[in-house]
């Protein structure tokens, strides 16, 4: 047999086989795989497409089989059924299941009455906004003008939404009605006997437990989490703010212009797609530091104090931990006092000699890069006790017989740290990596608490107010909404963005790493 | 107390993988059966669907004439015990065993009679009081099977109760639950991946593989009749030798010629063959390795080396190589063995190997089935 | 001499002068830590100023701070704003989070999955996006300003359903086979819930609750929006924020936050050392190991 060596004329660039790759050395792998891994991008785009593309045609194919069955229920159905069509609950109470008949009757009932009495108001409001200024007129009784309320945006939006939703509902409703009755139908013709109303409310005990369960949280959630937020993504299709909120004056749909404005790259004053661009930036960066700064101390702090040999080792632990027990806004203010310019800090080393005068204070919060820098080490400070518990809640967990292979096999401590403390580290924290690292694009409290997002930075003047060289998308979404003009639309646009590179992140690292299969799985 | 019948049982799982194929079994009332097989052949599925744990996905099950498909595992009568005993850790031993009691309802008086009842035929009564985590592997098992005798089901099911004892526990358990059978007189339909434990407890065992039954049949029937290959080695240890080689005919008698050899079919095996014309062909020889025995012709038997020889007590097990380099395994008895016919079954030395007719199998070549099925 | 003993102590000694730096460092670390709240509490007993000033040992010791804080600021009315959210919250909280937990853990139906993903994509919005919304609905129906506490809990209960990962995290940990020997001795599920594994929950229902109650304390964000700069519907956090937010009342107020600062800190810290046990074990068995 002929050996041919092919290890000159691999190009790192083509597809190695398992076996040949073992032939690489360590260097030429690791560029191998970040090359595939770049190629492979394409590829994982082409593939997101495709499953979009085939969720969209999975849809329609189900609406259209769903339209099939309808029509079918319809055609088939016993007299009971069609007319339930239009009154719903009749096929129920027709067939003794009074209860359920009843709910759905209301239900009807209602939904008319309020579509009447207020729905088609404000559906017709929605495209518009409403278009009725307040204004004044003469109230005889009190001799003077009083204000008469026009159309309120705020409210024809809110409203105008939860007619939109209250629609769907009743469309499901009446889905589910209709095919109850060709359930009920189904089931009466093979012999059996429909769930009387004791059945359904003993199940709700058993079966539909889940349900009884579900019900407070999940009504929670969506009134007080996807309506807002649905509420909150129309708005960035609006020029709703402070100064057209709805009640005094009208905001209307400007439909992509806040968008445009954001992506739009003229380089004038109160440009917002620069100052986008440069508080983005700052917050990756900032994100990136602030969770691996955190982690890599945390761990080196966690393998000090957990060394052989080390005594005392509770105490240790304990000073850390009661450092992070105190809540995290007595911490921040009080530093973030500590080092401004007539602070304890500067006031120290003015006592002791160690600056002249007041014209050598360190303004730490007034420079940028300094400020910068002061954010992380302080965010140091705050953040390493949480890790440094969790490391060695891992490094107990960690058998001790990899340790002890290891020392036979010949490996001094800093080999059975990288090769073994570390990966079995990454692997079981990489889902936590990914949650602290999405949480820190969001800290609100270290940046708000310690500069308010400053020092300000006129480059970052928009219509929207100002910003600073420490903002965080997150802070400059608040104070876009508690500054003077509250522009809302902007703040909605913020957040959104926010969404989109919170979630364009998590599918990257999701996908990239195996260890994040979050879901156990019992057979 | 019931009839068990399930007819046409299927379980298919959402990514359409179909874990058991129409399953068709009746389970004739105190009948003790076994579902035996390698891991995920589908035998916990198929026993879980008559407990109710999963849904069936086609088919019917039904206990004493009623089809229970759609009821509740409470519904349905039936008794539990788990491979890991499932005891409930906040309650006490005679809690555990009272827990369905009480869920039904019933009085003080009548709970503390049943539970000592059964806690006396477990041997378990000095632990009423106790946790479960204060009590052995063992004890628990018994715990576990006190709380699922305490309701006197239609049916006993059992997942794999031995598997987590260690082997010395396993055979005493193993009696025991004989002893139990005994007792409580009722269906029980047992599961377990140890074909020991399947041809011991057994009234009928049914052998699975990949969702399929591969046969149902009495300890004996598996045994000396086994429908294809697959149950010809699982069943029976050690395994049963199989080898590929020639069915031939010659002057109206079958020989089989394995590793050079020429051996005649006789008995009933033979007188089978010959009824059923069975025509000359190549197929896989079975024949267990207690059957096989000491040859004294050298011509006509199948010569081989000795490689190791494991002494078990009572017997030898010698592993012993044919010319072509397959690996056989023969059982000796050692009692009757004179010194230096002992001295003789060493290592390195020869070994010459025959069998008669009616142990041998033959399977299809190509659909492993027996040819005298 | 020979050679083995000289090895033999070069490891030791090298042992000891690893370890010796190891505690240098860790001592160095511990008074890092620590200095700022040891400074704080200094400066909370100062009596000759109320301004910031740069030393830390007072010239004179006192408790003017603590009681000019209640009887001088709205301290005493954000500390029972606060502690009444705590309490209310912390109960529904638990209900709603351990509802919600037990669900997703150990009952399986169709939409669980889409469900958790849901909840999932939902949390990638910065959640002070449905302030805005919420805060004037609230204002509707006057919870929010000097009646912030209502609104303030109902915010906090309201969504605390998709907080769920560590408490299911716990739920998972128990046998599904406890179920389902429940189940086939004829329980029904709300039965299993009730009778087997609530009994065997004590842990993360402790760990809920006092988690539940320490956060409204350190809650700035939603607080300050709610109580739109009344007083009266401040919590701690924003009430002390308040006391030092521009430079007069920095200068006037500055030690009286010190002194509220160390009174709020005493009772969390106090109760976050007891549950720190249940924090590992919540954060490593559940959210860490995934």
């Amino acid at each position: 047999m002929e050996k041919t060596n092919n290890s000159k004329n691999i190009s790192l660039f083509d597809d190695i086989g398992d076996l040949d790759l073992l032939q690489l050395t360590k260097f030429q792998t690791i560029l191998y795989k970040i090359i595939h891994f770049f190629k492979g991008i394409p590829n994982g785009v082409a593939s997101l497409f495709k499953y979009i593309f085939s969720l969209i045609k999975n849809f329609f194919v189900w609406i259209k089989n769903d339209l099939t069955d309808i029509v079918q229920t319809f055609v088939n159905g016993d007299y009971k059924t069609k007319l339930s069509f239009i009154i719903m609950g009749f096929g129920s109470i027709a067939r003794g299941q009074i209860l359920r008949g009843l709910l759905f009757l209301v239900f009807e009932i209602v939904f008319i009455v309020y579509m009447y009495v207020a729905g088609f108001h404000w559906l017709g409001k929605l495209p518009t906004l409403g278009t009725e200024l307040p204004g004044t007129a003469y109230d005889p009784r009190l001799d003077t003008y009083v204000r008469v309320d026009g159309d309120d945006s705020f409210k024809c939006l809110l409203y105008g939404v939860l007619t939109i939703l209250f629609i769907l509902a009743f469309i499901y409703t009446w889905r589910l009605n209709v095919k109850q009755n060709k359930i009920s139908e189904e089931i009466l013709k093979s012999g059996k006997k429909l769930k009387s109303a004791k059945d359904d409310v003993s199940s709700l005990l058993d079966e539909q437990f889940h349900k009884t369960l579900l019900a407070l949280p999940l009504t929670g959630i969506f009134f007080f989490t996807v309506l807002p937020i649905l509420f909150m993504i129309l708005v960035a299709f609006t020029n709703y703010d402070g100064a057209h909120d709805g009640y005094s004056n009208l905001f209307t749909w400007v439909g992509m212009d806040n968008f445009n404005s954001l992506f739009n790259l003229n380089l004038g004053a109160n440009n917002l797609s620069v100052a986008f661009g440069e508080i983005l930036s700052w917050t990756l960066i900032w994100a990136f530091f602030a969770t691996f700064t955190n982690y890599f101390l945390g761990m080196f702090v966690a393998i000090m104090i957990n060394k052989k040999g080390i005594k005392f080792k509770k105490i240790w632990r304990g000073i850390l931990v009661l450092t992070s027990a105190v809540p995290q806004f007595i911490s921040l203010l009080y530093v973030s006092k500590m080092f401004s310019a007539n602070g304890l800090v500067n006031g120290m080393l003015l006592n002791t000699g160690i600056i002249s005068d007041l014209s050598h204070i360190i303004r730490f919060w007034e420079d940028t890069t300094l400020a910068r820098v002061m954010v992380i080490v302080i965010n140091i400070w705050i953040g390493v006790p949480y890790l440094m518990l969790i490391v060695t809640g891992i490094l107990m967990n960690i058998p001790a017989d990899l340790y002890e292979s290891a020392r036979i096999d010949g490996a001094n401590a800093a080999q059975q740290f990288f090769k073994i403390t570390l990966p079995y580290m990454l692997f079981v924290t990489g889902p936590y990596l990914l949650t602290s690292f999405i949480g820190n694009i969001n800290n609100f409290n270290v940046i708000y608490l310690l500069t308010a997002g400053g020092p300000d930075n006129p480059k970052l003047l928009t219509s929207a107010g100002t910003a600073g060289d420490t903002d965080l998308l997150v802070t400059w979404l608040f104070k876009i909404t508690t500054g003077a003009e509250s522009k809302y639309y902007l703040a909605s646009v913020i957040g959104i963005m926010i969404f989109v590179v919170v979630s364009f992140l998590a599918l990257i690292v999701y996908n990239a790493i195996p260890s994040t299969r979050n879901e156990e799985d019992y057979s | 107390m019931a009839r068990v019948k399930l007819t046409d049982v299927k379980k298919v799982y959402d990514n359409n993988v179909v874990a058991v194929h129409d399953f068709n079994l009746d389970i004739a009332d105190k009948e003790f059966i076994v579902f035996v097989g390698p891991s995920g052949c589908g035998k916990s599925t198929t026993l879980r669907m008559v407990a109710g744990l999963e849904e069936i996905s086609s088919g019917t099950v039904e206990i004493d004439g009623v089809v229970v498909n759609d009821l509740q595992p409470k519904d349905r009568d039936i008794s539990m015990v788990f491979q890991n005993y499932a005891l409930y850790p906040h309650l006490t031993v005679f809690e555990n065993i009272a827990f369905p009691l009480r869920l039904q309802k019933v009085p003080q008086e009548e709970v503390f009679k049943k539970v000592t009842e059964v806690s006396e035929i477990l041997g378990i009564t000095e632990y009423l009081n106790r946790k479960p985590r204060a009590l052995s592997g063992g004890q628990r098992q018994r715990v576990a099977i006190g709380r699922a005798m305490v309701r006197n089901p239609k049916v006993f099911l059992m997942d794999e109760p031995l598997s987590n004892l260690d082997a010395k526990l396993r055979n005493q358990m193993r009696a025991e639950i004989i002893l139990l059978r005994k007792r409580i007189d009722t269906t029980f339909i047992y599961v377990t991946h140890d074909q020991t434990e399947a041809m011991t407890l057994g009234d009928r065992i049914v052998i699975m593989k990949d969702g399929y039954i591969q046969q149902v049949g009495t300890p004996d029937e598996v045994f000396d009749q086994p429908k294809n290959l697959f149950v010809a080695e699982f069943i029976g240890a050690p395994k049963m030798n199989t080898f590929r080689t020639n069915l031939i005919k010659e002057n109206g008698e079958y020989y089989v010629t394995p590793f050079g050899s020429k051996l005649l079919v006789d008995g009933l095996k033979g007188e089978e063959l010959k009824k059923r014309k069975i025509e000359p062909q190549e197929v896989i020889l079975g024949v267990r390795p207690e059957h096989m025995v000491l040859g004294k012709d050298a011509d006509n038997d199948i010569d081989a080396k000795i490689l190791v020889n494991e002494m078990m007590g009572s017997e030898l097990h010698l592993h012993v190589v044919t010319n072509d380099n397959t690996e056989l395994i023969v059982r000796v008895p050692t009692v009757d063995l004179s010194h230096e016919e002992r001295a003789k079954l060493t290592s390195g030395n020869e070994f010459h190997i025959t069998f008669k007719g009616n142990v041998m199998n033959f399977f299809d070549v190509e659909s492993e089935e027996n040819l005298l099925n | 001499m020979t050679t083995t003993p000289k090895k033999h102590m070069g490891l030791k000694a090298k042992e000891r002068l690893s370890n010796t730096i190891i505690y240098i460092l860790l001592i160095t670390i511990s008074i890092v830590w620590l200095i700022p709240f040891i400074f704080l509490v200094f400066e909370s007993f100062r009596v000759e100023s109320t301004y910031q000033v740069g030393y830390v040992v007072p010239k004179q010791f006192g408790l003017d701070n603590y009681i000019n804080l209640f009887t001088k600021t709205d301290f005493p009315i954000w500390f029972k704003n606060t502690f009444i959210i705590g309490l209310f919250a912390s109960v529904i909280q638990t209900i709603i989070v351990l509802c919600m937990s037990y669900t997703l853990s150990r009952l399986r139906f169709k939409g669980r999955k889409l469900l958790m993903n849901v909840m999932l994509v939902l949390g990638f919005f910065p959640g002070f996006l449905s302030m805005i919304i919420l805060y004037k609905v609230l204002s509707w129906f006057n919870l929010t300003s000097a009646n912030s506490v209502p609104g303030l809990i109902l915010v906090y209960v309201a969504s605390s359903g998709m907080g769920y990962y560590v408490s299911k995290g716990f739920f998972d940990t128990i046998s599904r086979s406890l179920d389902e020997a429940a189940r086939v001795d004829g329980a029904t599920r709300f039965q299993v819930f009730t009778k087997i594994i609530m009994p065997l929950s004590k842990p993360i229902v402790i760990y809920t609750i006092l988690t539940a109650f320490m956060a409204p304390w350190g809650d700035f964000m939603f607080a300050k929006y709610i109580s739109h700069a009344t007083s009266a519907g401040m919590n701690v956090a924003v009430g002390l924020q308040y006391l030092i937010s521009t430079p007069q009342n920095l200068s006037a107020y500055y030690t009286m936050f010190c002194a509220g600062g160390v009174l709020v800190a005493i009772p969390i810290t106090i109760l976050f050392m007891c549950l720190q046990r249940y924090y590992v074990e919540g954060v490593t068995g559940g959210a860490v190991k995934g």
